[in-house]
């Protein structure tokens, strides 16, 4: 298997002039729909990812999400330079190549290491500043992107949720919570959809880039402030609104250093309700996909297990006051 | 019950403290991570062999209360559903937190947010 990569890897990096023996390759955790390894040329480490054929129903192709990354690298966000991306014929199918940027992802880890504890401090903020960026890429040459207001993605969310016959009373509040609601009317934007640690590379500085562009799709940017402080994201640390770390207060002043947008808070936190009934409806589609699917899965069948978690979560925000 | 001892519960008990103690440090830590959430699986298992069957009963009452002739998480899911019940009934929010707190008492009981309800 190795080899083969390894020799289908070689080719699509000749087709864009780099050569050299790939000296070292190692598999990375990288999304659920995703196999992703690095690997060295010469001095040089890169990053392939590659459609896993496992696609979830909400993930876009590989070669798409090359496309919008180097949009957002173009608009100047951080994010990692993409260097080459398969044209189909190769044997990798549907996958691309990008430069390797250091750092952390492990969320753990950049929570509670003292070697990220100024990283901490700023994180928010720039948090903020690259979301304005994603959230101001044109829109113009995005034509593959899903786009959705948000009423018309609670109706695929509530699709979704139906196929699994699975009664979730909290599911069906929360949806008809949400249906009630008076969504605040924004132009749409690119959004990033899993915007969250995990999905963030820091360094001791900062925010070094942000990857998995597999959610990505079109609709109301406050999604991805609002996803951003689900509670699930915060990895224990509740009192820290954003992923466990920060104020709002400092992601939204971060947003403001780039983008005219005002951001009510309320509105937040009708987009965190929706987060949190969002990663309850991927949850199920995980969870499915090991009881329905040809591969045992324990890590997937344990995820069905932690619906409940979401559920409590909307009840906290919805009926008990909670942020 | 017809069978021996150990019971249900004492087995899965034996077979996550030999996980926990003997196992998961021996292994690569990619294998230790998935091995962890085996082990959580198990506790899982354990919590609801502990005490599913009243959170069941518990369950079943309080949708009673609320729907009379049915008892199901399906129907009181279909009476939110179709609008039987109404958003705003302080009887309908307390029974969802109530079922959610005993789901998360089995599914996992050290959930930040379920940690801070109970207290």
């Amino acid at each position: 298997m190795s080899e083969e990569l390894k020799e289908s890897i070689g080719e699509l990096l000749l087709a864009e002039n780099i050569d050299g023996e790939i000296t070292e390759i190692i598999p990375l955790t990288g999304g659920a729909s995703a196999e992703t390894y690095k690997f060295k040329v010469k001095q040089d480490w890169f990053v392939l990812r590659k459609g896993s054929g496992n696609t979830s129903p909400l993930a876009i192709l590989k070669k798409d999400e090359a496309f919008i990354q180097n949009e957002v690298f173009n608009q100047g966000a951080p994010v990692a330079e993409i260097v080459a991306v398969s044209n189909g014929n190769s044997k990798l199918t549907d996958a691309y190549i990008m430069k390797l940027v250091e750092g952390e992802s492990i969320a753990r880890k950049v929570l509670r290491d003292e070697k990220f504890s100024q990283a901490r401090k700023v994180l928010a903020y720039e948090c903020g500043q690259a979301l304005a960026k994603i959230h101001s890429v044109s829109l113009d040459s995005l034509t593959k992107v899903p786009r959705n207001d948000p009423y018309e993605s609670l109706e695929n969310l509530y699709l979704t949720y139906q196929q699994f016959k699975q009664s979730l009373p909290v599911f069906e509040y929360t949806f008809r919570w949400l249906k009630k609601q008076k969504f605040q009317e924004i132009e749409p934007t690119l959004v990033h959809g899993d915007f969250r640690l995990g999905n963030l590379i820091v360094n001791e500085e900062g925010l070094a880039a942000v990857i998995d562009w597999e959610l990505v799709n079109i609709g109301n940017p406050i999604q991805d402030i609002g996803w951003m402080c689900v509670n699930s994201w915060r990895f224990g640390i509740t009192e820290k609104i954003v992923g466990g770390f920060g104020d709002l207060e400092d992601l939204l002043q971060g947003y403001s250093s780039v983008s005219n947008l005002i951001i009510d808070q309320q509105e937040v936190k009708k987009w965190q309700v929706f987060g949190s009934l969002r990663w309850g409806v991927i949850c199920l589609i995980q969870t499915y996909s090991h009881l329905n699917g040809p591969t045992n899965s324990v890590e997937r069948a344990a995820i069905g297990r932690r619906v409940s978690e979401t559920e409590i979560d909307m009840i906290n925000l919805m009926f008990l006051g909670g942020k | 019950m017809i069978f021996d001892r150990p019971t249900a519960y004492e087995l899965l008990d034996a077979v996550s403290i030999f996980l926990e103690g003997k196992i998961k440090n021996e292994l690569p830590k990619h294998l230790g991570f998935n091995l962890q959430i085996a082990i959580n699986v198990i506790n899982i298992v354990k919590r609801e062999i502990k005490s599913g069957k009243e959170i069941d009963e518990t369950s079943s009452k309080l949708i009673s209360d609320l729907l009379e002739d049915e008892d199901t998480m399906k129907s009181l899911a279909e009476s939110i559903k179709n609008k039987t019940l109404d958003l705003e009934d302080k009887n309908l929010q307390s029974a969802l937190l109530e079922i959610t707190k005993m789901k998360l008492s089995v599914d996992n009981p050290k959930y930040s947010t379920y940690k801070e309800l109970i207290k």
